[in-house]
């Protein structure tokens, strides 16, 4: 396997707050892995810095041997990083299809085939193709986690970034949607990096894990390792209760 | 296709309507008010194609109607150059004021782009008064040369540009082109995440919008044959504003509608004489309230969804 994103010594301060530390990582081709941590640990900032849409002090990403310094989010997702939102941003107004269809329309996938029919068949791969005519006004917010994905797989990907596709969902929507990205995984061969703060849907699903606190990366590993590392068990449970939250989280595993 | 079929077939009713019109009435009364009608609708469609779409409002449009009129003003008074040459001088420039606005503004997030358009029609209103030599101050520039001798005849040869530029703007609203300016309107963030470089995409609307506007003032210079510091006013945006919101906002069509539709209002409200704005402007809460969607553009969308 060949490193396909390594990110060197990030660094980002929004007046004052140190909210990415020498952040540095590397991942594989073909790799499925996480990026743990409680909320404002510098996740999001490290996709943001990631995908250009906010520029980092100091700091390289290096992405399929290329540099991606100075980089517009445009620029970048037409080399093949793509990213999702925390909170879906779909475009009020208009069809589910045709959110899709814009996605289409991108220049680095413009060439392949009619826009109207990818969209319609990355819809069915994500499971929203009896759905495509209806306004995305009315969609529920799994479904727009759904039309996030297909938007973001509409460019064709290399790596695909995942910014908390988990949040807000009840139970019974988090698992057909585990399921869609572990398919996208397996079957496409898509590098994946996934943003969550919910230890358990995140064990389940990934090979790997990179923790991260206070915007430092305190750990990395596999998931069996990291939910006993004494960083991330302190940044989750605090001193507290940590036998009985471990002892959850093995169950958690077990069944996986 | 059978809907879209209905929408072409509307325009050209539409159309001949327009061309009959004036000509059956053969009143000079009628053929100028509906002349003026016509600019406005250029205006409008023009304002509904960059704002309407991709709902970055602009507050001084007249910026562009004042750098056609006044470019068709000077070209012709000043130099003496024949009025068909603005038709293509008034559009360049006020593209190129477009370009100077949109570039530092359209980049950024949040109000700047409204308020920076806003400011810029005001300055250059100002301007018009303090370099009065060259601009003639408050009374403006005065002569210009008609392009036609018949009214009628100059009538239509503004109703074929306001056909052409409407096919052209609704064309390319329906095209991908149009489908992503609506999507800047949903979401800028999540065009650029999907690969598109939303500034340039802003900018070139705002410089389409722009040159449809500058046509249309160097057509109401040459009709009104005078050009004053009026045509930068923000009343005059507002007003276009307002015609597009009452024709229906990113349908293009509704707002041509809607301007023909008010500066018909207007003229017909003149037998209530000091009581005409309290008029027009009840008419207009009316509309605002009732139909918040407008009226022109969601009236033909039923219309066309019980036709066969």
């Amino acid at each position: 396997m060949s490193t396909i994103l390594t990110v060197k010594g990030l660094n980002k301060r929004f007046s004052g707050l140190h909210a990415v530390k020498d952040v540095s990582f590397a991942l594989e081709a073909g790799a499925l892995t996480g990026v743990l941590g409680p909320n404002g640990a510098g996740k999001t900032t490290v996709f943001n810095l990631l995908t250009g849409f906010v520029p980092p002090d100091s700091g390289s990403v290096e992405f399929d041997g290329q540099l991606l310094d100075g980089l517009a989010p445009h620029q970048i997702v037409n080399r093949g990083l793509a990213r999702t939102f925390q909170l879906a941003r779909p475009f009020l107004g208009m069809s589910v299809l045709e959110n899709v269809e814009v996605a289409c329309l991108a220049p680095r996938v413009r060439q392949q085939g009619r826009p109207r029919l990818r969209a319609q068949r990355l819809l069915e791969q994500v499971g929203l193709g009896e759905r495509s005519e209806f306004l995305v006004d009315v969609l529920p917010y799994g479904d727009l986690r759904r039309l996030e994905i297909a938007r973001a797989l509409a460019t064709n990907p290399k790596v695909l970034l995942l910014d908390e596709p988990f949040a807000g969902l009840g139970s019974d929507e988090i698992r057909p949607l585990a399921d869609l990205i572990r398919s996208l995984h397996r079957t496409e061969q898509l590098t994946i990096l996934i943003i969550e703060h919910k230890l358990r849907e995140l064990m389940q699903l990934v090979s790997e894990v990179i923790a991260m606190d206070f915007g430092e990366v305190v750990a990395v590993g596999p998931p069996a390792m990291i939910v006993r590392h004494p960083r991330v068990v302190e940044a989750y449970i605090g001193n507290v209760e940590i036998g009985s939250a471990l002892g959850r989280t093995e169950d958690s595993l077990g069944a996986a | 296709m059978v809907i879209l079929k209905i929408d072409w077939l509307a325009a050209l009713a539409a159309l001949v309507v327009l061309a009959v019109g004036p000509w059956l009435s053969g009143s000079s009364y009628v053929i100028g008010v509906l002349t003026v009608a016509l600019c406005f609708g250029m205006w409008a469609a023009s304002w509904d194609f960059m704002s309407g779409l991709t709902g970055r409002e602009n507050f001084g449009h007249s910026l562009f109607i004042g750098a056609g009129a006044y470019t068709a003003g000077f070209l012709n008074v000043n130099f003496g150059l024949s009025p068909y040459i603005s038709l293509v001088a008034g559009p360049l420039v006020a593209v190129l004021f477009s370009i100077v606005m949109g570039f530092p503004t359209l980049r950024l997030k949040g109000p700047y782009f409204a308020l920076a358009m806003l400011s810029a029609a005001a300055v250059m209103q100002s301007l018009t008064i303090i370099f009065s030599e060259y601009t003639g101050g408050q009374d403006g520039l005065n002569g210009l040369d008609p392009m036609l001798d018949s009214t009628l005849a100059y009538y239509y040869l503004t109703l074929f540009f306001l056909a052409l530029t409407a096919v052209t703007l609704k064309l390319l609203a329906n095209s991908p082109w149009g489908t992503l300016l609506r999507a800047i309107r949903g979401d800028e963030a999540s065009c650029q995440a999907a690969g598109f470089n939303v500034t340039f995409y802003k900018i070139a609307s705002l410089t389409i919008s722009a040159a449809v506007a500058g046509l249309g003032g160097v057509l109401y210079a040459h009709y009104q044959l005078q050009v004053g510091p009026d045509l930068f006013a923000v009343i005059l945006s507002i007003n276009i504003i307002i015609m597009v919101y009452v024709g229906g906002m990113g349908s293009i069509y509704g707002p041509i509608g809607g301007a023909i539709l008010l500066n018909v209002l207007t003229e017909a409200f003149r037998s209530f004489s000091e009581y005409r704005l309290w008029v027009y402007t009840l008419v207009l809460m009316f509309i605002v309230y009732f139909m918040p969607q407008g009226l022109i553009a969601p009236l033909w969308r039923k219309i066309r969804a019980v036709a066969p």
